[in-house]
């Protein structure tokens, strides 16, 4: 009886939740599926009919699929750049003595806490023609001519990494501080040295950590467009824009769609894959 | 150990971590020496200071609107992301029933579905509900995109607290109702508290999903500053930017205070 | 295979000396350990021969080379970790093989050591079994065949069975021990446990406050403690202060005799700190007679039963004494406020320390 009380207390407290994002998560979803197979007409206004020639026009145009090529090349070299950053970020935040620690933590976070739109717009000031890195740099004579930094892949890619980072430095630390300290001693009085026994220890123990950020990273950088518009520009081949684009100023809402669904069934794909390795390894490591 | 090679690759190792602090603290820097210079785009070394970018603002009534929207969303959002948060992690730590990680996916499925697919979908559903361009509408965006960061942290107090102790209450003879506010809620507190910073920073600097259910009437800080660095490039977006870090500084503190940093993520 | 010879070792942690002064000689072969409460600089010690710690001041030799300025992993040393340290993400196999491939060894090579190692251990069918699928003991017996492996100079050992209940820590120090004998390895073993000290090693040393105490076979350190530390530490101890009366009779605070043997130095000492072990008082029932030298009446205050023997703390005099009565003496417990009749051999009234050498 005291069973079924208890069960019927956390349904009650469960049931706002599961009926809020039912409608407010699940059914704009579902709404976006559908649309992305109605038909429309020569002014994209949506009629009656089903079809799949939005998701064909997005997987066979050469300049949807090299968009596609190219958002998901950018997200991965935004991780992989991620993930090479986030080890000694995060030895430091794991080893340094404790005051240092807070001190990490508060650079680590502290831009998770400011708006995606003021982190990007910094780099507008860093990298623009007239801006604070080209000033110093002719200031010093090291150049002659301002660069062109911004309005390319490499700004969005250097800005991309720049908001995405603690997201892969904060599992990754925790993978550390999980180690136990004597795994590290035990590699050691085995003959091997300290950088042999990061890449035969504690690199293969942080796997976890290292596939949480980045599924966290990857997720992001595909699917994020405020920073792509504003240090890279409307012209970029990024998925992420075409949306944007065809929704602000073409109004072809069912293509977008499309878009949508193609996007995120590729995020999810990849998610999938890294989830699953990430079980795998899990069950042969803890069982 | 003090051998050399070890000293070496130490130097090494921290010259590099430092340099990656950096790289994400530089913007932070950057922003506040451009809020208080007087020229349009900041110089190096700074000439001059000045707090014109700061009086610009709020003598402008168009941020003070934005100002005004943004402060609104985040006061109804916040309580309300926290509330359903709150209710669904207890009840999902809780309760074990088949299908239950799916529901946990779902749950915190708004931190890895693309930004974008959200505010179209939401987008195309305000549209046929008639709430596009609604506060209403911003209000409902926000509480699915806050929704995630309030289940992490208060999910982390709930897995720290010890089960037994409601055992021990509930055989004391008191209702689960009555063991949720006298137990359960004093101890998880922290990371209720911790969440609501969470929701309230994240609904404050909101801009993915904002962009695209805001009209000009419910235009919000972060969309009017895209839209400002969008057209025209606008030196007072400085001095907004320097409000955002002081709000950042201000939900640190409070989180360092409640819960401690290194267990929120 | 090399002893281990450590010269004035101290760690000096500015505040605090966390070792001060060690000198201590292990002979090629033998099993030492070292023995000590908690924080008493063991582990540090062990450390400092590892190389995980540097010594402040010292030189520690292995074999005959100084090692002082060598990292830990050029020392080749076997080490077994307090909660095994295996790699959780390697199979047995590649636990044990970890070392060797930092040998430049071949591939078959490190298959047969492997091998070999695995059954040293008796573990032969286990190799492909991840660590998380082993018990406590089967994960001990990998720790300590992946420390052979390598075949080291010194074998190391850190607290290796504190992890194990106690049927299991039994059956592993005999394992520990057959292994030990068969590969002839000098091995060091840092404890808290006395017991485990005691029945495994050759020589103890046994460690407090950082300073070595005493350095010796089981039975010596047991019976001949050297000072009123590693009395109190090992096994129970009944302490006496006593001053000469006459002979070599003396009495106590509390009023009653003790007749000791004479002083090795020849002199009675006139001021004395005695120590009588617990088990070597012999009790009796029937209350009669008159206290004499080593014999005195005393009152039950508490008594426990443990299997093998009753442990009974009672009263003489105003002081406290511990027995340990044998299990088959007393049909019940002894209840409190029982009169006894204590009584032990003047061989096992121990000198502990000299107090005061003149005589009055």
């Amino acid at each position: 009886m005291k069973a079924t009380r208890q069960k019927k207390f956390y349904g009650v407290l469960l049931a706002p939740t599961l009926i809020f994002l039912g409608i407010f998560l699940l059914l704009p979803l579902i709404q976006l599926l559908i649309l992305s197979f109605q038909q429309v007409d020569n002014f994209f206004e949506v009629i009656d009919g089903y079809t799949f020639s939005h998701y064909i026009e997005v997987l066979t145009t050469p300049v949807y699929l090299k968009t596609i090529w190219q958002t998901l090349f950018v997200a991965v070299i935004t991780t992989v750049i991620c993930l090479v950053l986030a080890y000694p970020a995060a030895y430091l935040l794991v080893r340094s003595p404790k005051r240092w620690r807070a001190f990490f933590y508060i650079l680590l976070v502290s831009p998770l806490l400011t708006s995606v739109v003021i982190r990007t717009f910094a780099w507008i000031i860093l990298l623009a023609q007239n801006g604070l890195v080209n000033d110093v740099l002719m200031k010093t004579s090291i150049i002659d001519e301002p660069l062109d930094m911004l309005w390319n892949m490499n700004a969005v890619i250097i800005a991309y990494v720049q908001v995405m980072l603690p997201f892969a430095v904060l599992p990754i630390a925790t993978a550390m501080s999980d180690i136990k300290g004597n795994l590290r001693s035990a590699s050691m009085i085995l003959g091997s040295n300290r950088i042999s026994t990061f890449f035969r220890v504690t690199l293969p123990l942080t796997i976890p950590g290292m596939i949480s950020g980045a599924m966290i990273v990857f997720s992001l950088a595909a699917g994020s467009y405020i920073t792509p518009l504003l240090v890279g520009g409307r012209m970029q081949p990024l998925l992420p824009l075409s949306i944007y684009q065809q929704i602000m100023q073409v109004y072809n809402l069912p293509l977008a769609a499309a878009m949508a669904f193609t996007l995120m069934v590729l995020v999810f794909l990849v998610i999938a894959v890294l989830g699953y390795i990430l079980k795998k390894w899990e069950v042969r490591v803890n069982g | 150990m003090g051998n050399k090679g070890t000293r070496w690759l130490d130097s090494l190792i921290w010259i590099a971590g430092i340099a990656v602090y950096l790289f994400l603290t530089i913007p932070v820097l950057v922003i506040i020496l451009s809020a208080f210079s007087p020229t349009d785009y900041p110089q190096f070394p700074p000439t001059d200071f000045s707090v014109r970018w700061f009086t610009e603002v709020f003598q402008s009534e168009q941020w003070m609107q934005s100002l005004w929207s943004s402060t609104l969303v985040m006061i109804i959002v916040t309580p309300l992301t926290v509330l359903l948060g709150t209710m669904s992690s207890y009840a999902l730590a809780r309760l074990s029933f088949p299908g239950k990680g799916l529901i946990q996916s779902f749950i915190m499925s708004p931190l890895m579905i693309p930004q974008v697919v959200l505010g179209v979908a939401l987008l195309y559903l305000f549209s046929s509900l008639g709430l596009f361009g609604s506060t209403l509408g911003l209000i409902i965006g926000h509480i699915v995109i806050c929704f995630p960061y309030v289940v992490r942290t208060v999910s982390v107090s709930i897995t720290n607290l010890d089960s037994r102790l409601e055992l021990a209450s509930m055989n004391l003879g008191s209702t689960p109702w009555q063991t949720f506010y006298r137990v359960t809620l004093p101890l998880i507190k922290p990371g209720i508290i911790a969440g609501a910073v969470f929701a309230a920073v994240t609904s404050f600097g909101e801009i993915s999903v904002s962009l695209f259910v805001s009209t000009p009437e419910t235009i919000t800080i972060p969309v009017r500053t895209f839209g400002y660095i969008d057209q025209t490039f606008d030196p007072s977006v400085n001095a907004i930017a320097v409000i955002f870090i002081a709000l950042s500084v201000i939900a640190l503190v409070i989180i360092e205070k409640t819960i401690g940093l290194s267990k929120v993520m | 295979m090399s002893g281990i010879k450590l010269e004035g070792i101290s760690l000096d942690y500015g505040n605090h000396f966390a070792l001060k002064e060690v000198e201590l000689e292990i002979k090629q072969g033998e099993f030492f350990s070292l023995l000590g409460p908690s924080g008493c600089g063991k582990s540090t010690l062990l450390n400092i021969i590892a190389g995980f710690l540097g010594q402040t001041t010292g030189v520690v030799y292995i074999g005959d080379q100084d090692v002082t300025n060598i990292p830990p992993y050029k020392r080749n040393l076997g080490m077994v970790f307090q909660n095994y340290a295996l790699f959780p993400h390697l199979s047995v196999r590649d636990n044990v093989a970890y070392g060797l491939k930092n040998k430049k060894m071949s591939k078959q090579d490190i298959k047969q050591k492997v091998d070999e190692s695995l059954a040293l251990v008796q573990l032969e069918s286990y190799a492909t079994r991840m660590p998380h699928q082993l018990s406590g003991g089967q994960q001990q017996r990998v720790a300590i065949a992946r420390a052979l492996a390598i075949e080291p100079n010194v074998l190391l050992l850190d607290e290796p069975l504190s992890n194990l209940d106690a049927k299991l820590r039994k059956e592993m120090q005999f394992e520990l021990r057959r292994i030990q004998k068969s590969v002839g390895i000098t091995t060091v073993l840092v404890t808290h446990d006395q017991e485990e000290a005691l029945s495994l090693s050759d020589r103890i040393g046994i460690l407090g406050d950082g300073v070595l105490q005493q350095v010796g076979e089981p039975l010596e350190v047991y019976r001949r403690p050297a000072n009123r530390f590693v009395a109190e530490f090992i096994g129970q101890v009944n302490i006496f202060d006593a001053v000469l009366s006459e002979g070599t009779v003396y009495e106590t605070t509390a009023g009653f005799k003790l007749e000791a043997e004479r002083h090795e130095s020849g002199k009675q000492p006139n001021r004395v700190r005695f120590m009588l072990r617990p088990e070597r008082i012999f009790v009796e029932q029937h209350v009669s007679g008159e206290d004499t030298a080593n014999r005195v009446k005393a009152v039950v205050k508490e008594s426990s039963y443990i299997g093998n023997a009753i442990r009974i703390r009672t009263e003489a005099g105003g002081i406290e004494l511990a027995v340990h009565a044998p299990d088959p003496m007393f049909p019940v417990l002894p209840a409190p406020g029982q009169e006894l009749v204590l009584s032990w051999k003047k061989e096992d009234i121990i000198y502990l320390e000299v107090l005061d050498h003149e005589s009055n």
